[in-house]
């Protein structure tokens, strides 16, 4: 191991300014946002020498204009359709202003905020990762709602930053065989930095259907974490897109508490330039019969670095669990690099546990097939490389799946 | 359910090479220090290179911190309560087997390793190394014939110093790792082999470690070189007494092949492992790599790996030749308390470099078995190939299986693949087997051999049946 | 091949049994002697595969009640592999896979321990290739299926013919076969009855578990008995089997209810 003499000061002076920087708490959030400005206070900032930070660089951080973003010039509902609510979130203002709620649809009670907040992310183990304390010491507004037992409800979330910090902070709650399919869309437009921030807690028999697509910048980061507790019987289907972004980290962090439910987990990551994109994802079993479905995958062109870590807890209690994790790699520049590691921890013996990764180029076989058919080799090459996104693609809900020009997708080696 | 119990109960046997071989031995004082590390240097008569080599490999590890990072579970150990240099009272080596006195041979004879002319094997030349010092080597004349040199480590310091001084830690350098940086300080005998140019080496060899004394930590250092076109079978063996204490084993393996060059290591470890509370057993924290740095040379290990309290150990294979092969099959069984974290590196440099890893992982007891592997490919390696697959057994729902393989590549034109499974002995399959006569004892070794039947497949003829019987010894015992 | 002074080699008293909390044998009578082929036919759920397994020894299923002695000895007291090694042999329906364990490898040490049994001497691995080889040809199986794994990516029917081919290899006195029909075409249920009627001697017997008559338009019973709710309802000669064809499985439940209603 090579020791790297690390100063410590002007690693962490940006975070400091920034830290002195913020308007003094206030609002709902006031006590949580102290206690994350008291824990990045004396965090350190992750760095490579952290095994889950091994392969992430966050120096992009500190040359990002980190000043709470304006807000967006319109807030609140965008327009209403039949059985879709779409609702702008710039982090600011409050998306339900003048919004009537759908049936269903209740926003949590400040008393039922303070009980809620934060408990899934304890659940998954990731209150004290530093991206979430970084959200806790600047959010200064939480979406909570709670979708009631047998409603089904199409939400649409839209934020686009235009340059400095944008902290988006949800907690979602799904009682009994509620539905929720909710399409997520982040668009940076500027330089800066998105934090996400979500909980969702998912009763006996609920459903969600997450699709996120974030589009960002080469001077622009996105830190986010998706923590998703599960009763039994409940099915989560969360699908990300990550694209265009200089620094992306994606944690999906899931628990089925009593096991018996179903996940289903879709990733896509592209990188380009001198992107990073880093997908550390996390499911725990509590419970026996759990069932998991996951696929990753990640494109890397130009000098561009994916990094995938998909942990996978099996205990003792687990018994039945299936799980089945896949992470598939294309690498399409010799000055791009992949690293990829799956961790499966397993003490219980009647489980079905698989996993698998592969790294490479486009096949050359399927490359020479296309073009025995009269196909020329960057057509083959991009039908092949739009395929391969499109095995994630087709599982976001349908609006989603529109948020994703894949033609426009600089999937070429820049 | 009373199966899986059953199960359980096969694979805890007693332990059949727990005696002590009562003989004087001459020991230095515990701990370690600048002082020592001269000491066990002048006892052994070195050139200057080598103490130099040592002091170096003290300093460093002085800096050094012992890494945490596997999660092995045991309490800290103190290096200064160990004895770090142990030999059996006989006057140097000896010149011929007649000369050494007789209850050393009688240890192997009853490990099943004889080394005298009448019982010796016929096609297997074997250096037999008791307490960190070896005592004799069969076959030495035959295979000089040869030109192949197979004598212990300490011998080749005197003999062939120049072959020494040019490749000794030059595959894991001195300050490498903790552990590899403590046995280049101080070790204390092990094997080495020269193959040269051209040469087949014309018998299996063999290299088998007996730890007799409690309070000694083992050192090996073991060197095998294979010049262009050579090519060598090697294996080693292990075996140690039951003590209520844990003994620190901390060897080094070096692999050099050259062009065209093939070498292929085997190991089947059964140190002590503890009793089924993990009171004692070996720490056996091992560095083994090779080199492949001819084009079209290849490295080949194989282990299995049953014993040790805890396993900390990952063969690799640097593959820098243009064309080079690196090969790992691995069977690592833990019962009980015992801890094993073992993998493999593979590390490819040289265009179209090609590796294959086979890992099989039987937990058993509240045992941890971790595979821990990491591909990597460097941008220069053009045409690279590998393919990995780990599969796990479980045996009993307190054992844990774990696998960690990290991948990294940077070469487009590489193809990188990995597959991992779990599984275990169902109810149904062990019915099936009863069903047709075959007994429940017979029919779990069975099973199990068959899971591990990719690697038995790669080891030395010889040893093969070795290997199989280890396994079932076992896993033999009674149906609970 | 009825014969009333043929030896008994399988006799079922009274037999209860039970998985998990769930009894269902409830009080099964049969006796088998050298020479009969038996069929046991009843609707799913009706207790005739788990009739075989308990018959085999399978550890999921608790005896209750009952005796079933073979040859006079307690069958029920033996371990599986002890039931097999002398001469009780089962044909599964589901066959299990078990990847690693070579099928020729599993073929002779089952094959060795029957001859143990039997006082005969174990085969070496030559003696024994010669000896599948020619065992092959009654389930006309390709000798390519010795090299693979038990089982292990076999179709339905390949599992089936191996099956079979266990059988020729054991040479067993009582052969229980359970639905040996499922999932066979048209070919392969002829070549797996054929095997099934080359192996049947004087001295042995069969027992099939069927649900279907077309097995036995290949292999002709001598009785036929019909099961439901964990008994023996009724039996007869092969033309039960017809009149079942015919008539299918609804009268069974009219009598279950009418002896529902005697013993109310």
């Amino acid at each position: 191991m090579t020791a790297s003499l690390s100063a410590p000061t002007s690693r962490t002076a940006w975070l400091e300014r920034w830290l002195s920087q913020l308007p003094a708490p206030s609002g709902p959030l006031a006590a949580v946002q102290e206690r994350g400005r008291e824990a990045l206070a004396q965090q350190p900032v992750p760095s490579s020498r952290q095994e889950e930070w091994r392969f992430t660089d966050l120096s992009l951080l500190q040359d990002l204009p980190l000043a709470q973003a304006a807000a967006a010039p319109s807030g609140g509902a965008m327009s209403s359709e039949a059985g879709v609510l779409r609702l702008q979130l710039d982090g600011r203002t409050d998306p339900l202003a003048g919004v009537e709620l759908p049936a269903g649809l209740q926003v949590l009670s400040d008393s039922e905020l303070a009980q809620g907040l934060g408990h899934t992310l304890a659940a998954t183990g990731c209150e004290h990762h530093w991206p979430v304390e970084l959200n806790h010491a600047s959010a200064g507004r939480v979406l909570a709602l709670r979708l009631a037992s047998r409603s089904k409800l199409k939400l649409e979330l839209h934020s686009t930053a235009q340059s400095g910090l944008l902290p988006l902070r949800l907690l979602l709650i799904l009682e009994e065989k509620a539905e929720l399919e909710l399409c997520q869309k982040i668009v940076a437009q500027g330089s800066g930095l998105i934090s996400l921030v979500l909980e969702a807690h998912l009763a006996r028999s609920a459903r969600l259907q997450h699709g996120l697509v974030a589009s960002g910048q080469a001077d622009a980061a996105l830190l986010a974490h998706l923590a998703i507790e599960q009763e039994p019987e409940s099915h989560l289907a969360l699908s990300s897109v990550t694209v265009g972004w200089g620094l992306a980290r994606l944690e999906p962090r899931l628990v089925q508490v009593d096991g018996q439910a179903s996940s289903t987990l879709r990733g896509l990551q592209l990188v380009g330039g001198r992107q990073i994109a880093d997908t550390h994802s996390h499911v725990s079993f509590a419970g026996p019969e759990g069932q998991l479905d996951q696929l990753h995958k990640a494109v890397a062109a130009g000098h561009g670095r994916s990094v995938f870590n998909g942990a996978v807890q099996v205990p003792r209690a687990a018994q039945r669990t299936n799980a089945a994790q896949l992470s598939r790699n294309l690498l399409l520049s010799d000055r791009a690099r992949i690293d990829t590691k799956p961790e499966l921890e397993i003490v219980a013996d009647d489980v079905k546990c698989a996993h698998g990764a592969t790294v490479s180029s486009l096949q050359t076989d399927e490359l020479f097939y296309l073009q025995s058919r009269g196909i020329d080799s960057d057509q083959a090459a991009g039908l092949l490389k739009r395929a391969f996104c499109e095995e994630v693609l087709r599982d976001l809900p349908p609006a989603a799946r529109a948020w994703c020009p894949i033609e426009q997708w600089q999937l070429e080696d820049a | 359910m009373s199966n899986a119990q059953a199960v359980g109960d096969l694979v805890s046997q007693p332990y059949k090479y727990g005696f002590v071989t009562d003989i004087e031995t001459e020991k230095i004082a515990k701990g370690l220090s600048e002082d020592v590390v001269r000491l066990i240097s002048s006892k052994k008569d070195e050139p200057s290179f080598l103490l130099d080599f040592r002091l170096r490999a003290y300093r460093q590890w002085l800096q050094m911190e012992e890494p945490d990072w596997a999660r092995l579970g045991y309490p800290p150990i103190d290096y200064q309560d160990i004895i770090y240099y142990a030999a059996p009272k006989q006057q140097d080596k000896k010149a011929s087997l007649d000369e050494v006195d007789p209850k050393l041979l009688e240890t192997f004879d009853k490990l099943g390793i004889p080394l005298s002319e009448q019982k010796r094997l016929s096609n297997v030349a074997v250096d037999a190394v008791f307490d960190s010092v070896s005592i004799a080597t069969t076959y030495k004349e035959k295979l000089a014939e040869h030109g192949v040199i197979f004598c212990s480590i300490s011998e080749a310091v005197k003999e062939h110093p120049e072959l020494i001084e040019r490749y000794l830690g030059t595959v894991v350098p001195t300050q490498d790792n903790y552990f590899a940086a403590l046995n280049s300080a101080v070790f204390s005998d092990g094997s080495f082999v020269f193959i040269p140019k051209g040469v087949e080496c014309p018998m299996e060899l063999s290299t088998y470690f007996r730890i007799n004394s409690g309070d000694t930590g083992q050192f090996e250092r073991t060197l095998i070189v294979a010049e262009e076109g050579a090519s060598v079978s090697y294996l080693e063996g292990c075996t140690a007494p039951m003590f209520d204490t844990n003994q620190l084993h901390a060897a080094v393996v070096e692999l050099v092949a050259l062009d065209d060059a093939s070498i292929k290591y085997s190991t089947v470890q059964n140190w002590y492992a503890g009793d089924e509370n993990g009171v004692g057993g070996i720490y056996n924290f091992v560095t083994k790599r090779g080199q492949c740095r001819g084009d079209r040379s290849k490295i080949s290990w194989t282990q299995v790996e049953t014993g040790s309290s805890i396993t900390w150990k990952y063969p690799s294979c640097v593959l820098q030749g243009a064309d080079s092969v690196g090969e790992f099959y691995s069977v690592a069984l833990t019962n009980n308390c015992q801890q094993a974290d073992t993998g493999t590196k593979m590390i490819h440099v040289g265009p179209r470099s090609r590796s294959t890893i086979v890992s099989k992982g039987i937990s058993a007891g509240r045992s941890a078995n971790s595979y821990r592997g990491l591909v990597q490919i460097g941008p220069k390696a053009v045409g690279a190939k590998n393919y990995s697959q780990c599969d796990s057994m479980l045996i009993g729902d307190q054992a844990a299986a774990n696998t960690y393989p990290y991948i990294r590549s940077q070469q487009p034109q590489a193809a990188v693949e990995h597959e991992a499974s779990t599984c275990r002995i169902s109810e149904d399959q062990l019915f099936y087997l009863q069903s047709r006569g075959i007994g429940f004892e017979e029919a779990v070794s069975m099973m199990v051999s068959g899971f591990c039947r990719d690697v038995f497949n790669q080891l030395p003829m010889e040893f093969a049946a070795e290997a199989d019987k280890l396994l079932a010894l076992k896993l033999e015992g009674s149906v609970g | 091949m009825i014969r009333p002074d043929a030896p008994v080699l399988l006799e079922i008293r009274d037999l209860h049994a039970r998985v998990e909390a769930k009894e269902i044998l409830k009080g099964v009578n049969l006796t088998i002697r050298a020479g009969e082929v038996h069929a046991v036919m009843g609707r799913n759920g009706s207790g005739k595969s788990t009739l075989s397994k308990v018959l085999a020894g399978h550890p999921a299923y608790t005896v209750t009640g009952g005796t079933v002695h073979y040859r006079g000895e307690n069958l029920l007291e033996l371990d599986p592999e002890q039931r097999a090694r002398i001469g009780v042999f089962l044909g599964f329906q589901y066959p299990v896979e078990i990847p690693g364990v070579s099928n020729l490898e599993f073929l002779r040490v089952a094959t060795n321990a029957r001859r143990a049994q039997k006082g005969e001497e174990e085969l070496d691995t030559f003696a024994f290739e010669d000896l599948v080889r020619d065992r092959l040809k009654v389930v006309q199986m390709d000798p390519a299926f010795l090299d693979r794994s038990v089982n292990e990516g076999f179709s339905g029917g390949e599992k089936k013919r191996n099956e079979i081919l266990q059988m020729a290899l054991l040479d067993p006195l009582v052969a229980i076969l359970d639905e040996t029909d499922s999932g066979l075409d048209i070919d392969a249920l002829r070549i797996v009855a054929g095997g099934v009627n080359q192996l049947a001697t004087p001295d042995n017997a069969t027992l099939l578990i069927t649900h279907y008559q077309r097995l036995l338009d290949a292999i002709t019973p001598d009785y036929v008995h019909v099961m439901a709710a964990g008994r023996i309802l009724r039996t007869g000669g092969k033309e039960l089997a017809l009149e079942l064809e015919e008539r299918g499985y609804d009268w069974v439940d009219q009598e279950l209810a009418a002896l529902a209603g005697e013993v109310a």
